[in-house]
């Protein structure tokens, strides 16, 4: 009867008093948007009580336990974890550490059922004493529920099962588009950023760790692990003042070491920090070793809590990063900052020395500031030396660009002013775009080849198709089309398709309609007019009722045609190509389509806009896919007791896109 | 009977003599019509001329070509995966049923048989069928344009999201879902969409320097500054072949299409030569057994998917539209008896007044309800495929406005423009989106009414 595990027995049926809000409205509960520091500190403990929730899951798994569970804290099946182990969360709100907190929920499911971690981890001290009155609750009078409420969270394995892989193509698609726009994007910040380092880094492919649908026990363990060194963290912290540098760079490093780590690069990473500290600490002592660090990470120096892995990976691939993620860092460095960063980054010789610039620059936003200029200028002279192919006097020129910036982070809106020998050879020699990006010539081979590719797509759009062509066409077409065994006019499948579009589209245009008449008008004048507008949408609503019996008497007559083959269709059935009619003609199909934008922030908006439609478009579809499987799992009456925490859970994910919960509340005064 | 029938035969002939004397004359036109024709192919589908000679007298060698030909350029079109190993049963298919839902009704294609072995004549007639009415060269030119420039699409159709599929490695088969792993997943998904926000945003500001530093750069006077492709290929010069071959390739094909539209017409006449064979050869009887056939067709009761989600589409919004007309209908007739009380009450008030207004409303609702209609009508077009970004300040916009600008005005279009289709767009969805959550409010209020002793309150 008792509880198989974790903090099932929360489940919060038995308040005892008349109305009592059962389960309490969390909303916002995923990503919350306390500030950093109260986050952490509130949190990282409770995130400890949610591994051990979690080993006591693990055991309640193999042997079930007496008892009730020892941490009944969480509401089972009303926290929706959040993600975990996201790498890079750009957004104000995911870059916070709450959410990589919510690794901690990212606990197995299988291992956290009768699942406790990502109960426990949404705790919070308001509820808790809330809890402990349920605990109370359910020992007197409903503590059979306990264990039905875990059995509650459960879903018939068919149905959840695909739901859960509807979700998880969903995922997996946007993980395929985040590859590709990483690539691109690494791309061009390749050529953003100076020219001559290319032979270093190329962009690779983006981020290839796959979040996994599940994590490893492996990964359990580091998230342990994880949660240690910010408990740790969290002491450093306080003692940032003392020795800001060393504390940030070690449990940072440590952070980063272990949160991330995807499972192939582990064996090559988890050794990483151990050596970073020590090079970076060699270097602020001043020894002239050269950067040998492929990877000096910038993140080195950052406040643990900001760590993005992500960005961390991201930066050991491509250097040219740090102008790009300036506003990423929550806005510290400012946009001043970014410019002179950029600015700066003319002088300097190598990707790794750059990078220790945007490392350097970024305890401007910690109290480290002093250490890091000394830091800066080592590792500006650091990069001269190692690359070798400057000259004496460059590096000279180097440091003294070094010294340069590192008067610049005093007096921050100090511009780029110096000239010296880089800006002289204009298209070989290096240099950024920004500096010599108007003079620069494509190859004259390209130019050849494109003027005469542009000249032949203009001549055949240009073409018009003389009128004996045109004579003898029709006429083919029209004997072919004699020869079908459709009658004649009738509509084919794709125009049907398309007519269909068309009808939904009206439909959505109508009910819009509707819902914007007023219910009461207040004059005679416009209670007239919603009277007309009203008649005149009714009529239109029959007219799209027969079209649609027109459309579907189409369909059939054309399926009585179709070829027996036709499961093929399914996945012939084109999403974008314009049906026969539609097609603009074929002159505008030749064209060289150009979308012209006038600002960064239309170009943002479109982009912006477009991702938005097709978040809709997949939510809409993954919508129906749980109305189609959820829904049933309810419908069966009478309701079992026990699974009021399921209705809560199914409530949140089909009516508010798992964002809100709705309040069950006790009616106790029934009896 | 007979008698009509010979002396239709009869005038075919004469006909055909005709026609065989212009090809004659034509002749050598004509393998240059077909050569142009087949250069102006995507080159991975290429045909030889000789395939299509021969398909001319159905010779069975050339039908498998001829399959292969066309289940790859309406792969092509329909955005389909392929390989050239492709079973032959399934390539063919695919062609007849893409011939199908483009409304290709020829009862002799569809009777083909499976493995290919025969029907080249069948095939070119559809090939050339499809050649015009779909576009089909102009579309291929147009899908497979080498890419020089940083594209978006402005494209508001949406992409078939890829139907879900559950891995084997999935939870033991008898294993229940914990409804948590649903919500995390959940989560995490949203989460993505964020990053993805973030990763676009970043994108776009990479995007919009490089276009402004390059500015003033290229050739193009519609462009005038590089795209990322371009401004790699100064820097990494070597890279610079590949691309110049595509580029290359393409010219080339460009052309062979401008010549092919040159010598059309022989090819046209002559494909009406090959109907007329087919006459010939007696195919008469088969189209009045294909007439026999129809009839005796059986209802069809078929699983594919496409159907089924075109008649669940269907289902679903006469659905709507009927729960609307109910809806409509109630109002109206309120309305009505609302408005009835108010008149009489006070007619004698506001008679000769009211007749204005009333007409001045009248005008306006009719007005409103236009919009509506005029959706119905077949829409215009909307905008497909992507398009080239360019950075045209607009200061610079206005300047340009030269005769080049002009030229390409047609197929320009303004980031606005597309912004404001999107805005529609989601606009729409977010309605179905809202639709649908509400139906699950509603069924979902009336499941927790059966909750005993809890009382749901919605956030």
């Amino acid at each position: 009867m008792q509880s198989t595990g974790g903090s099932s027995s929360s489940l919060p049926c038995a308040v005892s008093a008349g109305l009592k809000a059962v389960l309490p409205g969390l909303p916002g509960l995923t990503p919350a948007r306390d500030g950093p520091a109260s986050g952490c500190g509130a949190r990282a403990e409770p995130r400890g009580s949610g591994f051990s929730g979690l080993s006591t899951a693990k055991a309640g798994r193999n042997k079930p336990r007496e008892g009730r569970a020892p941490r009944a804290r969480g509401i089972p099946g009303t926290v929706p974890p959040a993600p975990g182990k996201h790498s890079d969360h750009r957004d104000p709100p995911a870059r916070h550490p709450s959410d990589r907190g919510a690794a901690g929920p990212r606990g197995q499911p299988e291992r956290l059922r009768p699942g406790a971690a990502p109960a426990a981890r949404g705790t919070r001290p308001a509820r808790r004493s809330w809890q402990g009155r349920s605990e109370r609750g359910a020992g007197a009078g409903a503590g059979g529920r306990s264990g039905g409420a875990a059995a509650g969270l459960m879903l018939p394995a068919g149905c959840g099962r695909r739901a859960a892989a509807a979700l998880r193509t969903a995922l997996g698609e946007g993980a395929e588009r985040r590859r590709e726009l990483e690539r691109r994007a690494a791309r061009s910040r390749a050529l953003l950023w100076r020219w001559d380092d290319e032979e270093e880094e190329q962009p690779q492919p983006g981020s290839s760790t796959e979040h996994e649908d599940r994590p490893s026990p492996k990964e359990l363990e580091e998230l342990e692990l994880l949660n240690r060194a910010l408990e740790k963290a969290l002491k450093v912290r306080k003692s940032i003042l003392k020795t800001p540098l060393e504390a940030q760079g070690a449990t940072g490093k440590k952070w980063a070491g272990e949160a991330h780590a995807p499972k192939k690069a582990e064996e090559q990473q988890v050794p990483v920090p151990v050596q970073d500290i020590h090079e970076c600490r060699k270097v602020r002592a001043g020894s002239k070793k050269p950067l040998l660090l492929k990877k000096p990470s910038p993140y080195l120096l950052r406040a643990p809590y900001r760590t993005d892995p992500d960005m961390k990976k991201l930066q050991q691939k491509v250097p040219a990063r740090c102008v790009s993620q300036g506003p990423r860092i929550a806005g510290k460095i400012t946009s001043k900052g970014m410019t002179s960063k950029q600015g700066r980054s003319h002088r300097t010789a190598t990707g790794a020395s750059a990078r220790e610039v945007c490392a350097a620059a970024e305890p401007w936003e910690t109290p480290g500031l002093s250490e890091s200029a000394p830091n800066e200028q080592q590792s500006f002279s650091g990069g001269g030396s190692t690359v070798g192919k400057n000259s004496i006097a460059d590096g000279k020129q180097l440091l003294d660009a070094g010294k340069k910036s590192c008067g610049f982070l005093g007096e921050s809106s100090k511009k780029e002013d110096t000239a010296g020998p880089w800006e002289r050879s204009i298209s070989l020699g290096p240099g950024t775009l920004q500096e010599k990006g108007c003079q620069l010539k494509l190859p004259l081979s390209y130019r050849k080849a494109y003027s005469r590719n542009s000249r032949a797509w203009q001549r055949c759009r240009l073409y018009q198709t003389s009128a004996d062509a045109a004579a003898a066409r029709t006429r083919f077409m029209e004997r072919i089309q004699t020869t079908f065994c459709s009658p004649k006019l009738s509509l084919s499948p794709a125009e049907i398709e398309e007519e269909l579009r068309g009808l939904q589209d009206v439909f959505s245009h109508l009910r819009q309609y509707v819902e914007a008449e007023p219910v009461d008008p207040p004059t005679l004048q416009g209670e007239y007019e919603s009277l007309l507008t009203l008649e005149g949408l009714q009529s239109t609503v029959s007219q799209c009722l027969q079209k649609l019996q027109l459309l579907r008497a189409a369909l059939e007559s054309q399926l009585r045609l179709c070829p027996d083959c036709i499961g093929d269709v399914g996945s012939c059935s084109p999403a974008c190509v314009p049906a026969r009619g539609q097609t603009c003609d074929s002159a505008d199909m030749l064209a060289v389509p150009l979308l012209y934008y006038s600002s960064l922030q239309e170009l943002r908006d479109l982009f912006a806009l477009k991702l938005q439609v097709s978040m809709l478009h997949q939510e809409i579809a993954i919508q129906k896919v749980m109305m189609a499987e959820l829904l049933p799992v309810l419908e069966p009456r009478p309701f079992l007791e026990g699974s009021a925490g399921l209705f809560r859970a199914i409530h949140t994910q089909l009516c508010e896109g798992g964002r809100h919960f709705p309040v069950l509340v006790r009616d106790e005064l029934l009896d | 009977m007979h008698g009509r029938r010979r002396e239709r035969h009869r005038e075919q002939n004469r006909e055909q003599n005709r026609e065989h004397r212009e090809h004659r004359e034509r002749c050598p036109a004509l393998p240059a019509a077909v050569g142009a024709l087949c250069r102006a192919l995507p080159p991975r589908a290429r045909p030889a001329p000789d395939t299509l000679r021969r398909a001319k007298f159905d010779r069975p060698q050339a039908s498998l070509d001829f399959w292969r030909l066309l289940y790859v350029l309406l792969k092509q079109i329909h955005g389909g995966r392929w390989t050239e190993s492709d079973a032959i049963g399934a390539q063919v298919s695919f062609v007849k049923a893409v011939l199908w839902y483009h409304g290709y009704g020829r009862p002799q294609l569809q009777r083909l048989p499976a493995d290919g072995s025969a029907g080249s004549r069948e095939l070119l007639l559809a090939f050339s069928w499809l050649l015009h009415s779909l576009g089909l060269l102009e579309q291929l030119l147009a899908r497979n344009r080498v890419q020089t420039g940083d594209e978006a699409s402005v494209c508001t159709c949406e992409d078939e999201l890829p139907s879900s599929q559950e891995g084997p490695g999935e939870a033991g088969a008898e294993d229940r879902v914990d409804v948590r792993y649903l919500q995390w997943l959940n989560g995490r998904l949203r989460l993505q969409w964020c990053s993805l926000h973030a990763q676009h945003q970043e994108h776009c500001k990479l995007l919009h320097k490089i276009h402004l530093f390059t500015s003033g750069s290229h050739m193009d006077q519609n462009l005038r500054h590089f795209s990322v492709t371009e401004t790699d290929l100064i820097r990494q010069p070597e890279n610079c072949k590949q691309l110049l071959q595509l580029l290359e390739s393409e010219t080339l094909q460009l052309e062979a299409f401008l010549e092919w539209k040159q010598l059309e017409a022989v090819y046209w006449q002559w494909m009406e030569t090959v109907l007329d064979n087919m006459a010939e050869e007696g195919n008469m009887c088969e189209s009045q057994d294909a007439d026999v056939e129809k009839r005796r067709l059986p209802e069809v009761t078929s699983s594919c998917p496409w159907v089924d989600k075109l008649t669940g589409q269907m289902d679903r919004l006469s659905r709507d539209l009927l729960a609307l007309q109910e809806q409509l209908q109630q109002r109206v007739a309120q309305r009505k008896a609302a408005w009835w009380e108010k008149v009489a009450a006070r007619e004698e008030l506001q008679k000769e007044r009211f007749c204005a207004t009333a007409r001045k409303v009248q005008e306006s609702v009719e007005l409103k309800l236009r919009g509506l209609t005029s959706l119905r009508a077949p829409r215009r077009n909307r905008m497909h495929g992507s398009g080239r970004l360019v950075l045209r300040s607009t200061g610079a916009a206005s300047r340009a406005g030269t005769a080049a600008c002009a030229q390409e005005a047609a197929a320009a279009v303004s980031a606005t423009e597309v912004l404001a289709e999107l805005q529609l767009r989601e606009a729409s969805l977010q309605r179905e989106l809202q639709q649908l959550r509400r139906e699950c409010r509603r069924r979902l209020d009336g499941i927790a009414e059966g909750l005993e002793g809890v009382i749901c309150v919605s956030p």
